[in-house]
């Protein structure tokens, strides 16, 4: 089994120029396999198609939160409606200032332990597949792994990812 | 003493060596100025050259006090760096600055001068820089929460920091650096330059009134927000918040003591360091000793040594016999060219290396002037003691300046950037500079009038 045996094919990604709401709009129908139930992440591409970033829901989250709060432990002191202010304020904020630039990605012919050990190490739960001139042909999920690693475990007749 | 023996070791010829020193000296500090390479790399670096280039010999730089690192600066700077690092985890400054905030009832002036006070009294007690990094956040906080600028409070957080920390010993580098050199305690400061800086407080809320308090308006749904945090849930360890305040009292009255105690204030912190680490039953003191802010230390043992080269070829001695020339003796004259001289110089450059320079300086003069004192008697002449307390007075609040003035602008300026809310340069120096200038006119008048009309 190689990475692309298992991927989804791509067919939505964001540009750089993207606002976030037009983001969260693609992520919210994103199609996975044959439904459009929506992704937890997007590729970023530019216009020669390279990939320049990812945006993650992570990445959104953290577009309403205030940096300042990083500094100290502050979350006990936050009052409702708090994140739906900053929502407002961060709708217009351009994909390419809140997406992820350093991407873990993996190549179509890596073995799934490949994957799985850039998963475990970057700590990320979905990779970009590229193909040999670099380009992006899909996204690996680590639930579809775990679905892989199911269907051994149980029984290939048995299998829960049809 | 020793320090006269060491000096006479060289004597004063402007030959190729004084020339290379004053040259490290000169870039260094040209390239600390213009920031273009990190200033510890820039001080370790040139530290270096004078090592190798056996201008400065390795225990000079090591060992002798006059010219090599000053131990007790580094010792009481690492000491209360590692008590804070303890103290932070239990939430007890979140307690402060949500309380403070509380007590202003959500008045957003009132709530500004609350933190401008609080936030003195920390710097005092504590170094500016951690002072900021913990009311700094929690002060954007609150003006998110009553929908007000947050730029004012954070202007006003870190000028405030400044003329706080100027109270004490312990309150900024610049105080802790004399000190030493001067060898003068902890209620030496409290009764020379903590009076002042309370007469600056007064004037300085006046000044914020005038300038932010109007301007400043919320609505009352949205002081209902903050009436509603409770600050008791910032307590996270409430052990080690005993711990640590049990140890910072500790320390507190050591202080106040180590004249009586013939202990240096280095001696005190670095027990309270030692006595807390052990306290807090850590099996991980990597974790805590690892937040120490070891560039700032480095920086200052990288200046120390940087100075020490140009003290030991007698760079600083011929610079001490110019100012003596144009100040003709004049002590009056002298403390007055020192404080604003000081001042202008600390808004420009760090006041760190401003005063690692200044301090030598001092003690050089000193010696021309008294050529037949020694040790404490000349240090703390009673002619000498206002240029002390000018140059303690000019050079932290110089720091008010402008942006890059000192650490905790520094500090400010990065949060409010972070937060989204840019202060350009120009913006802070035209609050900073003006309250500097107001500040240190307050000082000229007080030392001219205590030591000079009134001699008490």
């Amino acid at each position: 089994m190689k990475a692309k045996d298992l991927m989804v094919p791509l067919h939505e990604y964001l540009s750089p120029e993207n606002t976030l709401k037009e983001a969260a709009v693609l992520l919210r129908i994103a199609r996975r396999g044959e439904e459009q139930i929506g992704v937890k992440a997007l590729p970023v591409l530019d216009k020669t198609g390279n990939l320049v970033g990812i945006l993650s829901i992570g990445d959104i989250l953290k577009a309403v939160y205030p940096p300042y709060m990083y500094l100290m432990d502050l979350g006990s002191f936050t009052w409702d409606g708090m994140v739906e202010a900053f929502a407002q304020k961060a709708a217009t904020k351009k994909v390419e200032d809140l997406m992820t630039r350093k991407v873990i990605t993996v190549k179509e012919d890596s073995t799934l332990m490949e994957c799985v050990d850039h998963m475990l190490k970057n700590n990320v739960k979905r990779v970009p597949v590229l193909n040999k001139e670099h380009k992006v042909v899909g996204m690996l999920y680590e639930r579809d792994v775990f679905y892989e690693i199911a269907k051994t475990i149980l029984g290939k007749n048995r299998g829960g990812a049809q | 003493m020793t320090h006269e023996a060491v000096t006479t070791a060289r004597p004063f010829v402007m030959d190729t060596t004084f020339w290379t020193a004053t040259a490290i000296f000169v870039i260094a500090y040209g390239v600390i100025v213009f920031e273009k390479v990190h200033k510890t790399v820039v001080a370790v670096f040139a530290a270096g050259l004078m090592l190798v280039l056996k201008i400065l010999e390795q225990h000079e730089a090591f060992h002798v006090e006059e010219f090599g690192v000053d131990w007790s600066v580094i010792f009481l700077l690492i000491s209360m760096m590692v008590i804070i690092n303890l103290m932070r985890p239990s939430g007890i400054f979140e307690y402060i600055a949500i309380k403070s905030a509380k007590w202003g009832k959500g008045e957003p002036f009132r709530i500004m001068a609350i933190f401008a006070v609080v936030t003195a009294v920390l710097s005092a007690l504590l170094d500016n820089v951690t002072t900021v990094i913990l009311i700094a956040p929690v002060t954007i906080l609150i003006a998110d929460a009553l929908e007000v600028d947050p730029i004012p409070y954070l202007i006003s957080c870190a000028l405030a920091s400044n003329i706080g920390g100027t109270a004490t010993l312990i309150g900024d580098p610049p105080n802790i650096m004399i000190a030493s050199k001067a060898q003068l305690n902890f209620m030496d400061f409290i009764y020379h330059l903590t009076p002042i800086v309370l007469v600056m407080m007064v004037f300085y809320i006046l000044t914020i009134k005038l300038i932010w308090g109007r301007k400043l308006k919320t609505k009352d749904e949205l002081k209902k927000r903050l009436m509603a945090m409770d600050e008791h849930e910032a307590i996270k360890d409430p052990v080690m918040l005993k711990k640590s305040l049990f140890v910072l009292v500790l320390v507190l009255i050591g202080f106040v003591l180590h004249g009586m105690l013939h202990l240096q204030p280095a001696t005190i912190a670095l027990f309270g360091a030692g006595l807390l680490l052990l306290l807090s039953k850590t099996h991980e003191p990597h974790r805590i000793l690892a937040e120490i802010e070891w560039p700032t230390i480095f920086f200052f043992m990288g200046l120390f040594i940087i100075v020490g080269g140009v003290v030991k070829v007698g760079l600083i001695k011929w610079l001490s016999i110019q100012m003596l020339n144009v100040t003709q003796g004049d002590m009056f004259a002298t403390s007055m060219v020192v404080m604003w001289f000081s001042a202008f110089a600390s808004a420009i450059v760090d006041n760190i290396p401003y005063v690692a320079t200044m301090n030598p300086l001092i003690v050089d003069m000193a010696r021309q002037i008294w050529p037949d004192l020694s040790g404490i008697q000349m240090l703390h002449h009673p002619d000498l003691m206002p240029v002390w307390w000018s140059l303690a007075l000019g050079a932290c609040l110089g720091g008010n300046g402008s942006a890059i003035g000192a650490s905790a602008n520094v500090i400010v300026v990065g949060v409010s950037e972070k937060a989204g809310r840019k202060i350009s340069f120009m913006k802070f120096m035209a609050y900073g500079m003006p309250i500097m200038i107001m500040t240190v006119l307050i000082s000229m008048v007080y030392v001219w009038l205590r030591y000079y009309v009134l001699g008490i």
